[in-house]
């Protein structure tokens, strides 16, 4: 059901979530395109999520989605039905707010029950289902509380239930975990995850942390100033990323330069200052001036031998971080580059690469990505950052 | 980061001297001198007010000499004393009959008008707010002139079926309590922000619905806020108020002040009348602090000085 | 989405609809009785065309402000009393709003309230306190009297110091609080930063504070300074002689008194003139401040 109507079973739990399509949507504010010709399709019952920096349109998405603003242009289906010219309050979906937005007059339960007021339900029923909305968010006992009297955690637990209830066909989450703290939003994270697959609704979720949107997506829509870059499973958009603002954005990415020379055995020949490698994936059939990226797990670092191996690069050990569970070695090569390599701690500490040390620093072709373009701003060198 | 580092190496001293004398250094940093004239200032804005209560009391007729301690302006004189004398007790009504209208019409105006505008965003509104503040600007003389120009000069209805005596003063009063409402409920609703109904919304409230059951219940304390500053200002309002007056029967209490207060004839009665203006305005706005600090908490946590400021900033 | 506009314009109507019927409708009645006649009874004829409008007392309002008119004793008497009563209002009111906002801990919210009574006493009712006191056989002269000053001046007859005392003592409350306001809003942290850097008490005064102060200031300057351009009051019951009549004084007996309600209506037109410079400065020093700020 695209438009709301009132619902005559009481099932919070129901298996039905929606399916959104958005087709070209756009939106402009004043002199600024927050959303710029934005085409995806959601899968019903799917978690999917919106990432990327502040400013990239996420946020404006969500809520055009939800009905706040309204497209400049383009489509937003849902279930196959334009939303474009309805109001918010008769889309069937709803909106977790990053502020949680819990009504301050109102206890818990009310909050709870408030939008089923609107759907012509009589009073004892609609506590029933605020009741039940709570026990499955495991608040049921505070339900006679003031929102200012529960912490940040319980409160993005009222909203929830509170959107939930209304069995919505898609939810919206806007950055719901950014204000709490890390252990909790840890916490949370699979919490959300276990619930959306519990309940089956659909929910689209905006994040600027890669390491939520990874950790809980089915999908991903990597964003960027209004635009998506990529769209696909947290393995794909991290490991196959389809642009240099993609593979930035998703974890440490080593970025160099380089000259695409021609075809080689599995990929492209890439020269890099004087040494040629082997780029297995990504753009291998560009030639000239390209980008290529690896991730620093997928770098070995090995003692330099008098014969190196073929995808070596010789460099010389700048800098050792101990992060705890990894190594994270910074290599300078004869180029100028500083490569950041993530080795498993062997129990040695710091004295495993020590500062100074010539290596080996071997790049395996399939982990080599070739892209075409340069990045915006020259590959600075990695800083260890967790 | 060698020069920085090389300044470092020439050791300074840890503590650097001061170039002030020791007696003006002041070094426990409380500063007297203001607390001084703080306390000073205070003394000096509040001892005359309490000087003139006092001679309310007192025994004799002088409004500057005292003569001992009496009662009778208040209650004890039959004649004279505010209670009894028609001159005070028709001024009392004609002020509260006053300032009740005023809270009646200037308290739901002016809170419509605070929501409409705040949202309001197309053709116009720029106006519509530049109109709302004209009475907070001008000064009260030049508007209490053109209320008297336009129901004297004017030969078109509305205007020419009012004429000067309460209607009039009503309408005087109003027009400017309105903007007073305005900036109050301004300042709160900007403080709300605009997620609460947009959550209403989401949940399938229509735009009205969520102004009912979600605005207006957090406005509760900024609505009653801002009836019971309408009740103070209207209370206290001279100029408006006397221009728009036609006979005794509308004199209040402020005009009769300004009529009586240099005659030599009148007595501490008049300081009685004044007694009770002061003690009236003061709950008026103890009461509207009060409103915005309880039933502001229960809406939302704010911190004590916060409400003051509002109070404070409404007037700036 | 065009009914949900509708719905804020309807909530707005009512009030824009009182404010156009009574502020705007009387300020064209002050236009058109300025700009009007005046019959053989002496009584006010406004035009309401204006195209037929008669500038003759407008040109005699003005004209009469400058030095050589009738009315320029009344208008130099208003620009130093407001000019000497925004001086004495910051000199007093300043260092006050500085000890609550930036010192006062324990007592600050008792300070409030009570800086805060006066603002609600009424101006009439706090000149009435005055003038028992400062009648000739009021306090004021009983404790000159036992310092030794025996013939002290007369305080309630035609003073201009007193109307300037009065003025202040008046007016002050509404200058303290929105320069209280500013510098409560101040950071804390900005004043520990610049006593961080090097710079005394004094000097974080004066380059941190102050600047960051001055627009309350000025809030509070015109808060005060537009009122008094209409008062007349104060000079009615503190000084009662015309020798120290204000511009509010001229337009309220031109009004009130009798045959002269063009004059009078004209002479509100030259007030607002006068103010419309005052507003313009605040409005571009305040758009200047904001576009610093950006």
């Amino acid at each position: 059901m695209a438009t709301r109507e009132a619902e005559t079973s009481a099932a919070v739990t129901q298996e039905q979530g929606g399916s959104v399509a958005l087709r070209g949507l756009t939106k402009h504010f004043e002199d600024v395109t927050a959303v710029d010709e934005i085409d995806l399709s959601v899968a019903a019952g799917e978690f999917f999520s919106l990432l990327g920096p502040s400013g990239c349109g996420k946020t404006t998405t969500l809520r055009l989605i939800a009905g706040f603003e309204r497209p400049s242009g383009g489509e937003i289906l849902l279930d196959g039905t334009n939303l474009a010219a309805v109001p918010p309050e008769r889309r069937n979906v709803n909106t977790v707010f990053q502020s949680y937005a819990l009504f301050p007059h109102l206890d818990v339960v009310d909050n709870v029950a408030f939008g089923l007021r609107y759907q012509k339900i009589d009073r004892q029923e609609r506590r029933r289902r605020a009741m039940e909305a709570l026990e499955l968010v495991e608040l049921g006992e505070l339900s006679g509380r003031r929102p200012h009297q529960l912490s940040g955690g319980q409160q993005q637990r009222v909203a929830l239930a509170r959107a939930l209830v209304l069995s919505p066909a898609v939810l919206l989450l806007d950055e719901p975990l950014g204000a709490l703290d890390a252990k909790i939003r840890r916490q949370l994270r699979l919490e959300l995850k276990s619930l959306q697959e519990e309940v089956g609704t659909t929910f689209i979720f905006v994040t600027h942390d890669q390491e939520e949107a990874l950790s809980m997506s089915d999908r991903i829509a990597v964003m960027n100033e209004g635009r998506v870059d990529q769209i696909g499973t947290p393995r794909e958009v991290y490991e196959s990323p389809a642009t240099l603002f993609v593979a930035d954005f998703l974890g440490v990415a080593n970025m160099m330069s380089v000259e695409a020379v021609g075809a080689a055995a599995r990929g492209c020949s890439v020269r890099v200052g004087e040494f040629v490698l082997e780029a297995g994936c990504g753009d291998v059939e560009a030639r000239g001036e390209a980008t290529v990226v690896v991730r620093p797990e997928r770098l070995e670092v090995r003692d330099r031998d008098a014969d190196p191996k073929p995808n070596c690069l010789p460099g010389m050990v700048d800098r050792t971080v101990f992060v705890g569970s990894n190594l994270q070695v910074m290599v300078r090569l004869p180029t100028g580059s500083l490569l950041q390599a993530s080795v498993p701690n062997e129990g040695e500490g710091l004295d495993q690469h020590r500062q100074g040390s010539p290596v080996d620093v071997h790049v395996p072709p399939d982990a080599l990505r070739l892209l075409s373009g340069r990045p915006s701003a020259p590959p600075a060198p990695e800083t260890a950052d967790s | 980061m060698s020069a920085i580092a090389t300044q470092g190496a020439a050791r300074k001293p840890a503590v650097r001297p001061s170039r002030l004398p020791s007696w003006l250094a002041n070094p426990s940093g409380r500063p007297r001198f203001l607390a001084l004239t703080t306390w000073l200032y205070i003394a000096w804005a509040l001892v005359p007010v309490l000087f003139a209560i006092a001679f309310s009391f007192n025994d004799g007729r002088s409004r500057s000499v005292w003569q001992g301690f009496s009662t009778r302006w208040w209650w004890g004189d039959d004649t004279f004393s505010v209670f009894h004398d028609p001159i005070y007790t028709n001024a009392l009504q004609q002020s509260l009959k006053l300032a009740a209208l005023d809270m009646a019409i200037a308290a739901p105006l002016g809170i419509l008008l605070a929501i409409g505008l705040s949202r309001w965003r197309g053709r116009g509104s720029g106006t519509a707010n530049f109109l709302m503040l004209v009475p907070l600007t001008t000064p009260e003389l030049a508007m209490a002139v053109s209320l008297l120009l336009v129901f004297t000069q004017l030969s078109l209805l509305p205007f020419s079926a009012v004429h000067l005596g309460t209607t009039a003063q009503v309408i005087g009063q109003v027009t400017f309590s309105v903007s007073y409402v305005v900036v109050i409920v301004r300042s709160r609703l900007a403080a709300i922000g605009p997620d609460f109904e947009e959550a209403a919304r989401d949940l399938g409230a229509s735009p009205r619905q969520a102004l009912q059951h979600v605005l207006l219940p957090m406005l509760a304390p900024a609505i009653l806020a801002s009836t019971f500053i309408v009740f103070a200002i209207s209370i206290d309002d001279f100029v408006v108020t006397q221009y728009m007056s036609s006979s005794g029967e509308t004199t209040t209490i402020p005009m009769l002040l300004y009529a009586n207060a240099r005659g030599g004839a009148t007595t501490p009665a008049l300081n009685a009348v004044a007694t009770i203006m002061v003690v009236v305005t003061l709950l008026g706005v103890g009461a509207a602090y009060f409103a915005l600090r309880w039933f502001g908490a229960r809406t939302q946590t704010r911190e004590q000085g916060a409400a003051v400021r509002d109070l404070a900033t409404m007037e700036g | 989405m065009t009914s949900e506009r509708a719905l804020w314009r309807g909530l707005a109507l009512p009030g824009v609809v009182w404010l156009v019927l009574f502020v705007v409708v009387p300020a064209y009645a002050v236009l058109a009785v300025a700009m009007g006649e005046i019959d053989t009874l002496l009584q006010p004829v406004p035009i309401w065309n204006p195209l037929d409008w008669n500038v003759g007392f407008v040109k005699e309002a003005f004209s009469s402000v400058f030095p050589g008119g009738s009315y320029w004793p009344a208008t130099r008497n208003t620009l130093l009393f407001v000019a000497a009563t925004i001086a004495l209002c910051f000199a007093i009111g300043y260092p006050v709003a500085y000890y609550i906002a930036r010192h006062a801990k324990r007592t600050k919210a008792l300070l409030l309230v009570l800086i805060f009574i006066p603002f609600w006493v009424s101006y009439l009712i706090r000149m009435l306190a005055w003038i028992g006191l400062l009648a000739p056989d009021g306090y004021v002269n009983q404790v000159l009297g036992d310092v030794g000053i025996s013939s002290p001046p007369e305080w309630l007859n035609g003073n201009p110091f007193s109307v300037i005392a009065a003025l202040t003592y008046g007016y002050i409350p509404y200058f303290i609080l929105p320069v209280y306001a500013g510098l409560d809003r101040i950071d804390k942290s900005m004043l520990e930063a610049s006593r961080d850097l090097g710079a005394s008490r004094l000097r974080t005064f004066l380059r941190v504070t102050l600047p960051l102060s001055w627009p309350s200031i000025l809030a509070g300057t015109v808060l005060i300074m537009l009122p008094m351009f209409g008062d007349y009051y104060t000079n009615d019951l503190i000084s009662g002689s015309p020798h120290t009549n204000m511009l509010g004084n001229s337009v309220n007996l031109l009004i009130q008194g009798g045959p002269q309600k063009n004059l009078g209506a004209a002479m509100v037109l030259v007030l607002m003139a006068i103010l419309a410079i005052g507003m313009l400065y605040y409005l571009w020093e305040t758009a200047r401040q904001a576009r610093s700020k950006a």
